[in-house]
């Protein structure tokens, strides 16, 4: 523990030499080194079925490397235990692929959700998360339910899920594929306004576009299983 | 009022909703709760009408056993050369200045005549037949005589007297209540067991079925206790439910019993309650049991869906 701590350098994120296969299949996942340091911004890129989703689970602590080391926030996540990873999770705000809100909540409360597991009251968050629904244009359905919301709407929803706590990393996975490039814009900006006070970002995406409105981003770059890092 | 009124006094309804609405972090699904209810209520009712059953047979039979220990029969059998009359006076003075005889009563002839009649038949077609003869002896149950005693006495004086002072009813009545009393608590945690087993279940369902859900509250940095404690507070509200249901129902039933004994002299003597009201003094008790049996369930599906929860967390995800 002491050694490890002597060499971490304060990243958010580490990956030492990570492969990962799926089964028995090839490795999906070679070699992967990066790092990730904190109020950074960056994009992760690469073709679909490269590996971006695979990369972001692996962070979250959904899937175990198959090889390699990763550490978060400058713990080895192979001695983690529960409340540690517990810990480790409520530092992050997560963007899912495919958004995975809970059908049965309304909008509100779907946002609301981090706040109320760690236990605040609800008096202490509620214009907060209003506030940042009406911004992100969804003050017409905080009331409603996700089912009957447009792909777009449930994106927004789940984007503010992931902003509303102010986490220190927020891992973002195709966080504007179902937006028009006007509303995509809007939703850039507001992940550049998070980085600026201070949130790390690792946006997951193949839309060119979106990633040339930041110039200055990093870019990592998945191909042929290995990752490379641009700028 | 002006709209930030409103919408303070909205959010101070929300809360106090939200407060309540315990099961919102588990995505109700109508048929299985209902079912679950419904299991609930009818295993809540057998329990509480047991354990209401068991309160009422025992206090009956206590009633009996007062009513036995306060009462001894004297039996004189005719003896060849002796007057039966003669010695039942007898035998009725010497009990009369025995401690802890309260009253004594001969029965005529012809009162015993009339209590043989369904065996016997009409009391004139047995003409000049000697029959055995009775008293009556009441005494006081706190303080009882030496029975012992006043039964080698009588055998000496008078030949042919049996003393009968119920001991092996009492004996058999106490038997026969503890046996009860022994069935009805193997059955409530036959009962109980199998209600855990239904929240057990239950559980495991929900669990399965909220997979996705529990995935994301553990993304969103929920614990394995805040989880079971998410499936904890919904299986105590569906607990309640039944637990509610049920115990109404069955006090529905014990209350419809109280007035069908209370309105028949007959019931009443069956139940040994004579004059009084069957339920005025097991009545209270029979209703705090019910409700314990109730409020016992929904905390049996709190704790058991929470150790449930525990147990299947680890291989769910
Ligand atoms: N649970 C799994 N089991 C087996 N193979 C998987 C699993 N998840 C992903 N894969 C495979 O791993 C590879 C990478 O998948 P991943 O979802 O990470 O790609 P991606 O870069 O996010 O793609 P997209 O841009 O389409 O979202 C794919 O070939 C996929 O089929
Ligand atoms: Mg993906």
């Amino acid at each position: 523990m002491q050694a490890q701590s002597n060499r971490w350098g304060g990243e958010l994120v580490r990956f030492e030499n990570v492969g990962l296969r799926y089964g028995a299949a090839p490795e999906t996942l070679t070699d992967i080194s990066f790092s990730i340091m904190p109020q950074s911004f960056q994009f992760l890129t690469g073709a679909s079925g490269s590996g971006k989703t695979t990369i972001l689970r692996l962070i979250l602590q959904s899937l175990k490397p198959t090889r390699g080391m990763i550490s978060i926030f400058g713990q080895d996540t192979a001695q983690l235990d529960k409340d540690g990873l517990t810990a480790l999770r409520r530092r992050m705000g997560i963007v899912f692929q495919d958004f995975r809100l809970l059908d049965h909540l309304t909008i509100y409360e779907n946002v609301a959700l981090p706040f109320k597991i760690r236990g605040r009251m609800e008096s202490s968050y509620r214009a907060e998360v209003i506030e940042l629904l009406k911004w992100i244009g969804l003050g017409d359905l905080i009331d409603a339910k996700p089912p009957v919301l447009s792909g777009g709407e449930k994106q927004r929803t789940s984007i503010a899920r992931a902003l509303v706590s102010q986490p220190e990393l927020l891992l973002a996975d195709e966080p504007t594929g179902n937006l028009d490039p006007v509303l995509a814009g809007r939703l850039l900006r507001l992940f550049v306004e998070l980085n600026r006070s201070g949130t790390a970002i690792l946006i997951a995406t193949h839309d060119i576009g979106l990633m040339e409105q930041i110039k200055g981003a990093r870019r990592l770059v998945l191909q042929n299983h290995h990752l490379q890092v641009e700028g | 009022m002006s709209s930030t009124d409103f919408h303070n006094q909205r959010s101070v309804w929300q809360s106090f909703l939200n407060r309540f609405s315990t099961d919102s972090l588990v995505a109700p699904d109508p048929l299985t709760d209902r079912t679950l209810v419904a299991v609930i209520f009818i295993l809540t009712f057998i329990a509480a009408l047991t354990a209401g059953l068991v309160l009422f047979g025992s206090a009956a039979t206590a009633r009996w056993q007062v009513l036995l220990s306060s009462e001894v029969t004297v039996q004189l059998r005719p003896q060849p050369g002796r007057a039966i009359d003669a010695d039942l006076n007898r035998a009725a003075e010497y009990l009369k200045q025995v401690q802890g005889v309260t009253k004594v009563r001969i029965y005529s002839q012809d009162e015993t005549l009339r209590m043989l009649e369904p065996w016997l038949g009409p009391a004139s077609s047995l003409g000049g037949l000697s029959i055995p003869r009775m008293i009556a002896v009441e005494i006081n149950p706190d303080a009882p005589p030496d029975i012992q005693a006043v039964t080698q006495q009588l055998a000496k004086d008078i030949p042919g007297t049996v003393v009968d002072d119920h001991r092996s009813w009492t004996k058999r009545l106490t038997k026969l209540g503890n046996t009860l009393v022994v069935a009805s608590a193997l059955g409530l945690i036959l009962v109980l067991t199998a209600t855990a087993l239904a929240i057990v279940f239950a559980t495991r369902g929900a669990m399965v079925g909220n997979r996705e859900i529990v995935e994301v509250f553990y993304f969103m940095g929920a614990d394995d206790r805040y989880i079971a404690r998410v499936f904890q507070r919904h299986f105590f509200s569906l607990g309640l439910r039944g637990g509610i249901l049920g115990a109404c129902l069955a006090l529905i039933i014990l209350g419809a019993l109280r007035f069908m004994i209370a309105g028949s002299d007959g019931l009443k003597d069956i139940f040994g309650f004579g004059a009084a009201d069957p339920l005025s003094s097991v009545g209270v008790a029979i209703i705090i049991a019910i409700v314990a049996v109730a409020l016992f369930v929904s905390f049996l599906a709190s704790v058991v869906s929470r150790f449930t929860v525990h147990s299947t967390l680890s291989r769910l995800v």
